[in-house]
C-alpha cells in the first residue's frame, strides 16, 4: 500500500470530484480514464508515448500486488496504454473495491514519478491534472 | 549614426564561458554543441537554458534521440541551476522521439515548426542528433538528408528570431560534416583521459561575428553546473586591484639581512624563485614573506599542494589564515589544470585584495596537475606568473632542487628564466656538520649582493649569518679550508692567523 502524500491525496480528491455523488464502479472507471487522459496530455509531450506507457505499466505492476484484479493480462513490451481494459476491469468490481484500487493506482503512479524526477517537478508537471475543473468532459490536450 | 546591425550578445550563465566565447553568445545564432557521450553537452544546454529563459524569452527543448526525457529530468535536477518552477512556463520540453524513431526527418522538422509557431520561443534546443542514426535512410545518403534538415532548421530559426542549439553526438571532427558549415557556432566538448585522471575540455571551433579565445579550455562539472576556466589573464577583472604597495616599492622579506642582499627588498610585482634541496627552509622563507606582508598591513594568498597539509603547515600561516589575512588555495585533487588553479588563486586574491602570493611548491604543484597538462608545465607557469604580475602581485615560488654538486640548477622546470629574482639554498659540509648557505642569484634590473652566506634555522625562523671566506668550493658541497698562503695573498693582514 502506498504511503499517502499531500500530492497523492490530491489525486484522491480529483478522483472523488470526477466521480461525483454516485460512486458506482462504472463512474469510477470513467473518472479514472478521464484522469489518465489528463496525465497523458501533461506528460506525453515531455516524455513521449513510450515513456508514459512505461510508467503506466510499472504502476499497474506495483498497484497490482495489493489489487491483483488490476492486472488483467501480461503486459507486453510493445503495447501502449490500454484504457479500454482498465475501464472494463474497474467496471467489473464492486464499487468499494474499484474505489480503493483506483486510489492506490493514482497514488502509486504519483510516487513512482516522484521517485524518478522528484516531488517538486512531479507537482509542476501534473499541476494541470488536478487544476482541472471537476465537471466537464475530459480534455485531450495540455493546457497551454 | 551607425546603420549596421547590432548583434546582441547573451550572457550564457556558465561561469567563464562568456569570456571564451568572446563576450557572450550572439543572439539568433544557430549553434552546434558536439562531443562524445558523457562530455556534458546536455548539461551545458540546460545550464544556458535555465539562465537565459524568462517569460519574455521562453525556451523550447526538443528531445529527439538521446537519453530518455525522464532520465534527463531526473539527472539534470541534481544541478543547482535546475528550477522546476520554470518548466511549463518559460521552459517547455517537447518529446519528438516517436517521430524520430520513424527516421523521417521531414516529419521531425514539421513537428518543430508546429511547436515553434505555437509557443514562439526565443531559445530552441534540439537534443540530440546522431548522424549515424539517419544513415541509409535516404538514397542520397545520410549527410544530404541531415544537411537538408539542419539547413532548413537554421533558416527557420534565424527568421523566427530564435537562438538555437543543436546537440550532436558522435560527430567526428575530421569528417567534412556539412552541418558544421551551416552552423554559426560550434562548441566542441572533449574528455581527455590520461592514466587515472580525466580532464574536460571545451573548444569554440567557430563563432561567427566575434573573436573567441582560441584553443582548448578546461571545465569542470560540479553541483552548480559547468564552470569553464578561461585562460589566465582574460578572466581577470580590472576592478579588483590588490591593495599593493605603490609601483616601484620594494617588499620586505621578513628575514633579517635578506632585504639588504636583495638590494633593498623584492621589487613589487616581481616573481621570485626560492630553490633549494629538501629541508633547506624554503617554506619557512615563504612563510616569513607572508608574515612580513601581514605585519605591513598587506594580505596574501598561499597555494599549497602538499599531501599532508596539517602535518607540515607552519603555525604562523595557520594564525594568518584564521585571522583572515591569508587566503589558502589548498587543492589536492589530482586532475587540476593551471587555469583552474589560477582562477582559484585569483579569486582569493580578489577576495582579500592580496598583494603577495606564495606557491609552495612547484614540485607538488606539478604533481597536482592532471598528467595531460604536465607537458605544458613551463608554458602554463609562464601564463600564471604573467597573469599575477599583471595584477601587480608579488609572487614567491619554491622549487625543490636536487642537490647535485656538479652543476648549479635552479629549477627542473626551466622556471628560472621566467622569474625576476632567484634565491638559491644549498647544503655544505664543514667540519663534519651540514651547514646551509644561500645566495641571491638574480634580481632583475637591480643591484644585489653576490655573497654566499651561511644561515641557520631556529624557532624564530631563518637567521642569515656571515660569509665563509676561509672556505672555498662551497658550491661543490664539500668546501675546503683555504691554504694559509692563499689567504695571505687575498688578505695580507690576516697572515698571522
Amino acid at each position: 500500500m502506498p504511503v499517502e502524500t499531500e500530492e497523492g491525496r490530491r489525486f484522491a480528491t480529483a478522483l472523488a470530484h470526477r466521480v461525483g455523488d454516485d460512486p458506482t464502479a462504472a463512474h469510477i472507471a470513467a473518472a479514472m480514464v478521464a484522469i489518465w487522459h489528463d496525465i497523458d496530455a501533461a506528460l506525453t509531450p515531455i516524455v513521449g508515448k513510450g515513456g508514459v506507457a512505461a510508467l503506466y505499466k510499472r504502476t499497474l505492476y506495483l498497484a497490482g500486488t495489493a489489487h491483483p484484479w488490476l492486472v488483467v493480462r501480461r503486459q507486453d513490451l510493445s503495447s501502449g496504454v490500454d484504457l479500454v481494459a482498465l475501464k472494463a476491469v474497474l467496471s467489473q468490481q464492486a464499487s468499494a473495491v474499484a474505489a480503493a484500487g483506483s486510489k492506490d493506482f493514482l497514488q502509486t503512479f504519483h510516487m513512482l514519478l516522484a521517485s524518478l524526477i522528484g516531488p517538486s517537478l512531479t507537482e509542476r508537471l501534473l499541476r494541470s491534472v488536478w487544476a482541472r475543473p471537476p465537471s466537464g468532459p475530459p480534455a485531450q490536450d495540455p493546457s497551454p | 549614426m551607425s546603420t549596421k546591425v547590432n548583434i546582441n550578445r547573451l550572457a550564457t550563465g556558465v561561469p567563464g564561458l562568456d569570456a571564451v566565447l568572446g563576450g557572450g553568445l550572439p543572439e539568433y545564432s544557430f549553434n552546434l554543441i558536439a562531443g562524445p557521450p558523457g562530455s556534458g553537452k546536455t548539461t551545458l544546454a540546460h545550464q544556458m537554458m535555465f539562465a537565459l529563459a524568462s517569460a519574455a524569452r521562453p525556451a523550447l527543448y526538443f528531445t529527439v534521440l538521446g537519453e530518455p526525457p525522464l532520465k534527463m529530468l531526473r539527472y539534470q535536477q541534481q544541478f543547482e541551476f535546475f528550477d522546476s518552477e520554470l518548466i511549463n512556463h518559460s521552459i517547455r520540453f517537447v518529446n519528438l522521439s516517436d517521430d524520430a524513431m520513424a527516421g523521417d526527418l521531414d516529419q521531425v522538422l514539421q513537428r518543430i515548426i508546429d511547436e515553434v509557431a505555437e509557443h514562439n520561443p526565443a531559445l530552441v534546443f534540439v537534443d540530440s542528433f546522431r548522424s549515424a542514426v539517419f544513415a541509409n535512410e535516404t538514397e542520397a545518403g545520410p549527410h544530404r538528408s541531415l544537411q537538408h534538415f539542419v539547413q532548413q532548421l537554421g533558416i527557420l530559426m534565424t527568421s523566427w528570431q530564435a537562438t538555437t542549439f543543436l546537440i550532436g553526438e558522435y560527430f567526428t571532427e575530421t569528417a567534412a560534416n556539412p552541418v558544421f558549415t551551416v552552423a554559426d557556432g560550434l562548441i566542441w566538448l572533449r574528455q581527455s583521459v590520461q592514466r587515472n585522471s580525466m580532464v574536460r575540455k571545451l573548444e569554440i571551433m567557430k563563432m561567427r561575428g566575434q573573436a573567441t579565445l582560441p584553443g582548448l579550455h578546461t571545465f569542470r562539472i560540479g553541483t552548480a553546473g559547468i564552470q569553464v576556466f578561461a585562460p589566465a589573464g582574460k578572466a581577470a577583472t580590472a576592478d579588483a586591484r590588490p591593495m599593493a604597495p605603490p609601483e616601484g616599492a620594494r617588499l620586505k622579506m621578513g628575514v633579517p639581512g635578506l632585504d639588504d642582499m636583495l638590494g633593498g627588498g623584492l621589487p613589487r610585482g616581481y616573481s621570485m624563485l626560492v630553490a633549494g634541496p629538501s629541508g633547506s627552509g624554503k617554506s619557512i622563507l615563504a612563510a616569513a614573506f607572508l608574515a612580513e606582508g601581514a605585519r605591513c598591513g598587506e594580505t596574501g594568498v598561499v597555494a599549497a599542494f602538499e599531501q599532508h597539509p596539517n602535518r607540515s603547515r607552519n603555525r604562523t600561516l595557520i594564525d594568518l589564515i584564521e585571522s583572515g589575512r591569508l587566503g589558502l588555495v589548498d587543492s589536492r585533487a589530482s586532475d587540476l589544470s593551471i587555469d583552474e588553479i589560477l582562477l582559484q588563486i585569483l579569486n582569493e586574491v580578489h577576495r582579500l585584495k592580496a598583494s603577495r602570493v606564495v606557491i609552495d611548491s612547484l614540485s607538488c604543484f606539478e604533481l597536482a596537475l592532471a598528467p595531460t597538462f604536465r607537458d605544458d608545465f613551463r608554458e602554463s607557469l609562464l601564463r600564471l606568473v604573467t597573469a599575477l604580475a599583471g595584477q601587480g602581485i608579488t609572487v614567491l615560488m619554491t622549487s625543490e632542487l636536487e642537490d647535485r654538486y656538479i652543476d648549479l640548477r635552479f629549477s627542473p622546470y626551466g622556471a628560472a628564466f621566467l622569474t625576476d629574482a632567484i634565491i638559491v639554498q644549498r647544503y655544505i659540509e664543514v667540519d663534519s656538520r651540514l651547514l646551509r648557505v644561500l645566495a641571491v642569484v638574480k634580481v632583475r634590473a637591480s643591484a644585489h649582493s653576490n655573497q654566499l652566506r651561511e644561515y641557520s634555522i631556529d624557532a624564530e625562523g631563518i637567521r642569515i649569518g656571515a660569509m665563509l671566506p676561509d672556505q672555498e668550493g662551497l658550491l661543490g658541497g664539500r668546501p675546503t679550508r683555504k691554504r694559509a698562503d692563499d689567504r695571505a695573498v687575498a688578505t695580507p693582514d690576516a697572515s698571522a692567523g
